[in-house]
């Protein structure tokens, strides 16, 4: 078999795990808000709602105490949250009022960029295209950012609980009422251990799923709803690994060209969060057709490259994370992000803008904006979905919509490959997208038939490059090796396209073995990469995966 | 049946150590703390005792700084009932001055047990649980791995070099924990809820003097890479010269 479709060998989303219709548990916990999701999006809405409560309620407002839940995955905050990343600081701003730049969970600012075209011995550097002009934004790590946004939302008295993945949505009719979470204390066969927690059923009049990028809840109300943009979510993996580095690095350097084939779309980045740690990462879209494209590996080749070379020799690897994010942009989004006592945030809708690199402050802005809406809601007790519509109409007249508008096509030009792309992007830009402003239309990533491609063949030093295995003890998972499989792969899965999912997948889960497909579920690390082209992720027991501390 | 449990926030086995600038602290920047994980088997002993009894308490003790009310909310979570802090910012590695502290507040309590973890992962110095139990005049007991209690008289067994030791000991007493003794359980969302609304007491408090003095923390020296000599029966002679002359084993 020479070429395949990833979708032919990807099971089904199982709605009928995801969506429950039975009524929640006696024993539910019951809350008036609830966000999905500690990260950026979810802690921003937390804290915009709840000020709006403190200040409702000080005023002698009608709305007296109103609980407001945010359940995290990881183990504690900030621990799934993996990002560049070069901050635009506009919506911390907005959340907070009173304080200024210098207050806010920043490293650096960027006062200095260059972008590089490589080949394998070169590198050329090029005019910073417009949107990736970086000046006034802030290097941050986005960990640090999300468990300073925690500190802040405790403060207002919001209830934080990290280790608590939620694994379907309870509903009623069209209305979603909440949450349930994951058992924790399984053995691998799904027997109880002595230590077995049941899960939980968790009610709000509102949840706001706040999951992230590929957000198993947010597709399966999407696909329960029938919401479905003029385009499918495109994805790309992003791979990023965190330096000391052996000497200084003192401005902000992107690469595109070389290790990728000319049939990716992608590129690279190289941040100094410290002057001697640097935050490196190669991001590319999941469409490439080239079926062993290894994006962890290309990340490898990439940095014996001398623009990186000359920092990170003699320095040494602190943290290896990846992660996926949506690059469909505009089109891509769902028509709509509210419904009966539901909102949808941040990368679990896809308010990322691709030219820019940027998705935090898109992240955060829809939570703020979610909080208002869901405010005005309780004010009237009405959190139905044409009162919540409140928070699309906000995104829709704000510069959310408008940067993605103007951005629309510029990822999808690139669905024909790198240069005929470049220049359509171009022109794109220079005529704020009005230059082929039509919709291109994209397939999904797992339509994208895969064919043999270019193989990167490097064995890794230990130092300079790192294997899976070695990469993945870098993220700190310390996930137990007895957790029941989450990883739902097809039955008999030919041995090509299991060897494409050794390749999509970063941290090594996947292997071909002599009887096929053999997955070493422990090693997740939850970036979702072959839920988007291959096995389906689903949510484990609270706390494992990846412990992210500077990503 | 009334049982303290002595608890300290540590930084996460996880963590990658970073000496501060004085060189006899660690630096605090980006390090994860967490419930001393020997604390959480005693935690765990602690309530399954209660329960079995069915009725008692579970009162939480630690000695820290303010942010060790987390700390202390983790194991109101696994569903102690009442904490107290014996807050200090003053950092010691000596483990005397941390006995008295607790020792002074536990005196009182008339406890039938007092729970600790058999070390703190950080400071490794196995002595708080002994110092505590000698100070209030009672039995200790250190690294039980299986511990039974019937009516004033434990049961313990304590794993020993190549064998298991039991030993029969009076109530009240003071126990330590080893891994094995029992397997924690989870908070539950409830209980994590629950825990915010549990009694904890902060009481300021001023280190008493120890006999020990920090002089200096030191990382461990960096491990050297290992060298293949050779290969097959002819490699022997210089495994051998390397063996005798390099790392000086043989």
């Amino acid at each position: 078999m020479s070429q395949f479709v990833p979708a032919d060998y990807q099971p089904k989303l199982p709605l009928d795990r995801l969506i429950l219709t039975d009524p929640p548990s006696e024993e539910r916990i019951e809350m008036d808000v609830l966000f999905v999701g500690g990260g950026p999006a979810g802690l921003a809405g937390a804290i915009e709602l709840a000020k709006l409560v403190r200040a409702d309620n000080e005023q002698d407002g009608s709305l007296g105490t109103v609980s407001i839940g945010v359940l995290e995955k990881a183990g504690a905050l900030g621990e799934h949250s993996l990002s560049g990343a070069v901050v635009n600081p506009r919506a911390l701003r907005e959340l907070f009022p009173g304080l200024s730049d210098a207050d806010f969970p920043f490293t650096t600012a960027v006062t200095k960029e260059s972008v590089y075209l490589l080949s394998d011995r070169s590198a050329t550097r090029v005019p910073t295209p417009p949107s990736m002009k970086n000046h006034g934004n802030y290097i941050a790590s986005i960990c640090e950012i999300v468990r300073w946004l925690g500190e802040k939302a405790e403060g207002l008295g919001v209830d934080i609980f990290p280790g608590f993945p939620a694994e379907a949505l309870l509903t009623e009719g069209d209305r979603v009422l909440g949450v349930r979470t994951v058992a924790t204390g399984r053995d691998r066969d799904g027997s109880e251990l002595s230590n077995f927690m049941p899960q939980a059923d968790v009610t709000a009049k509102v949840t706001a799923l706040a999951e992230g990028t590929r957000g198993l809840l947010s597709q399966a109300y999407c696909e329960w709803q029938n919401l479905t943009g003029e385009n499918p979510q495109i994805f790309a993996l992003g791979v990023k690994e965190l330096w000391e580095l052996s000497r200084p690095l003192d401005q902000v350097i992107h690469t595109m060209g070389w290790p990728l084939p000319k049939n990716a779309f992608g590129g690279s980045f190289f941040y100094p969060l410290e002057p001697t740690v640097g935050a490196l990462g190669l991001v590319v879209g999941l469409d490439a057709p080239g079926r062993s494209l290894d994006v962890h590996e290309l990340l490898q080749a990439l940095k014996t490259h001398r623009v990186f070379r000359e920092y990170l020799e003699g320095g040494e690897l602190i943290e290896w994370g990846a992660k996926t994010i949506p690059e469909g942009g505009f089109y891509a989004l769902p028509p709509r992000r509210s419904g009966d006592g539901v909102v949808m945030l941040g990368d679990s809708v896809g308010f990322v803008d691709v030219p820019s690199l940027k998705g935090i402050h898109y992240a955060m802005q829809s939570g703020i904006f979610a909080a208002r809406a869901i405010f005005s809601a309780l004010k009237v007790d009405d959190t139905s979905g044409s009162t919540l519509g409140a928070y699309d109409r906000m995104v829709d007249a704000s510069f959310i919509k408008d940067d993605l508008y103007r951005t629309r096509n510029v990822r999808l030009a690139y669905k024909d490959g790198f240069y005929k792309g470049s220049v359509k992007a171009g022109l794109m830009t220079i005529t704020g997208g009005r230059m082929f402003g039509n919709r291109i239309d994209m397939h999904r990533d797992a339509d994208v038939p895969r064919d043999v491609g270019e193989k990167t063949d490097l064995i890794p030093d230990g130092k300079l490059t790192v294997s899976k295995v070695d990469a993945v003890f870098k993220s700190a998972n310390a996930t137990r090796d007895n957790i029941p499989p989450h990883l739902i792969a097809a039955a008999d899965v030919p041995a090509e396209v299991a060897e494409f999912y050794t390749h999509v997948c970063p941290a090594g889960v996947y292997e071909v073995a002599d009887d096929g497909l053999r997955i070493n579920a422990p090693n997740c690390v939850d970036c979702k990469a072959t839920d988007v082209v291959g096995p389906r992720w689903m949510p484990r027991e609270g706390g494992s995966g990846p412990a992210y501390k500077r990503m | 049946m009334k049982i303290a449990v002595c608890v300290k926030r540590t930084p996460d086995t996880e963590t990658r150590i970073k000496i501060a600038s004085d060189g006899k602290s660690i630096d605090e920047a980006g390090v994860k703390f967490v419930l001393n994980p020997y604390d959480e088997y005693a935690v765990e002993e602690a309530l399954k005792l209660k329960e079995a009894a069915g009725s008692g308490e579970v009162v939480v003790v630690s000695v820290g700084a303010a942010s060790a009310q987390e700390t202390i909310r983790n194991a109101l979570a696994m569903g102690a009932d009442r904490g107290v802090l014996l807050k200090t910012d003053a950092v010691s590695l000596d483990p005397l001055p941390t006995a008295k502290l607790l020792a002074g507040e536990l005196k009182s309590g008339e406890y039938d047990l007092i729970f600790f973890g058999k070390l703190a992962i950080d400071d490794y110095s196995h002595a708080v649980g002994a110092m505590v139990a000698e100070l209030l005049g009672m039995p200790a007991v250190s690294s039980v791995s299986d511990l039974t209690v019937d009516g004033s008289v434990g049961t313990a067994e304590r794993e020993i070099e190549g064998g298991v030791e039991v030993v029969e000991f009076p109530l009240p007493a003071a126990v330590t924990a080893e891994k094995g003794l029992n397997e924690p359980r989870y908070p539950a969302l409830r209980g994590i809820m629950m825990a915010k609304k549990k009694p904890l007491d902060v009481k300021d408090v001023t280190l008493p003097e120890g006999g020990l003095e920090l002089v200096a923390l030191t990382l461990p020296p960096q491990r050297q890479e290992g060298r293949i000599v050779g290969e097959g029966p002819d490699a022997v002679p210089a495994l051998i010269d390397a063996l005798r002359n390099e790392a000086k084993v043989l």
